[in-house]
């Protein structure tokens, strides 16, 4: 007879055994804050150039974009030229962090000239500039 | 024997209750899965050479001169290159000497594409000195 012995034993209390889920989850959650880096992203999407070599560019850096219509965005927003040094200043106390200008191709030379010696002037040491892969 | 048998069952295993803590945690599992980006960019470095060390310029050196017009196009020593034949003479310039100076000079309204070409291309034959300026 071993249907109702079966069914009898449902009848108790059932315990699921927790300690490898959250082992698991322990492990995902470690990751994810080990891996996360709170960038301001631009929020636009530029056409970045094709050139014929690149580096990897550091994940903590700031992010500043040049649009095809010569704007340039940090956050979201349009800062304008003027708005580089002291959003540039602002980030720089937090620490030495490198400054990434993602300009579009179609952008001018003159304001991607001038985003740099803005945030140059601003103390930024190392400055770069996105390239598609 | 009721009150025997609940002491048995507190000398048994005893048991933590996990639920809360579990609930916990994947809230802040959920939470950095949600506020993490996975920011990959590819670039490169830019420099401009500081005011102050403009004065440090050998005159007498020979140095690589690139110009950007405000049509787009590359000129080398005054005539107009396509970028193959750029790299090339920027190649045979630094074998020549190591840290010959590379210098691009691009007209404000050149666009950013053709700048980065070219710097790539610079960085990509191996300039140490490599800078740019922009003209009007």
């Amino acid at each position: 007879m071993p249907r109702p012995t079966i069914s009898a034993e449902k009848d108790e209390e059932m315990e699921i055994n927790l300690s490898p889920m959250i082992d698991c989850i322990f492990i995902l959650l470690i990751f994810f804050i080990v891996t996360t880096v709170f960038v301001e992203e631009t929020g636009v999407e530029v056409t970045k150039p094709r050139i014929v070599t690149y580096d990897k560019l550091d994940k903590n850096s700031v992010q500043i974009a040049i649009t095809a219509e010569n704007k340039v965005i940090y956050g979201g927003k349009e800062i304008g030229v003027g708005g580089v040094a002291p959003q540039v200043r602002k980030d720089l106390a937090k620490g030495d962090v490198p400054i990434n200008i993602q300009a579009d191709a179609n952008a001018d030379t003159g304001l991607f000239d001038k985003v740099v010696t803005e945030a140059k002037l601003a103390g930024a040491t190392r400055i770069a500039f996105s390239s598609q892969e | 024997m009721s009150v025997r048998s609940r002491f048995q069952e507190d000398e048994g295993t005893p048991e933590i209750e996990l639920s809360p803590m579990i609930d916990c945690i994947f809230i802040l599992l959920i939470f950095f899965i949600v506020t993490t980006v996975f920011v990959e960019e590819v670039g490169l470095q830019v420099n401009k050479p500081d005011a102050s060390s403009a004065s440090n310029l050998n005159e007498d050196k020979e140095r690589v001169t690139i110009e950007i017009t405000k049509a787009d196009k590359v000129m080398l020593d005054g005539s107009e290159i396509d970028l193959t034949a750029l790299a090339q003479k920027v190649k045979t310039a630094i074998a020549r000497d190591r840290e010959i100076p590379v210098s691009i000079t691009a007209h404000k309204d050149s666009s950013h594409g053709v700048f980065a070409s070219v710097w790539a291309i610079a960085t990509d034959a191996g300039a140490q000195g490599l800078s740019y300026t922009t003209t009007n």
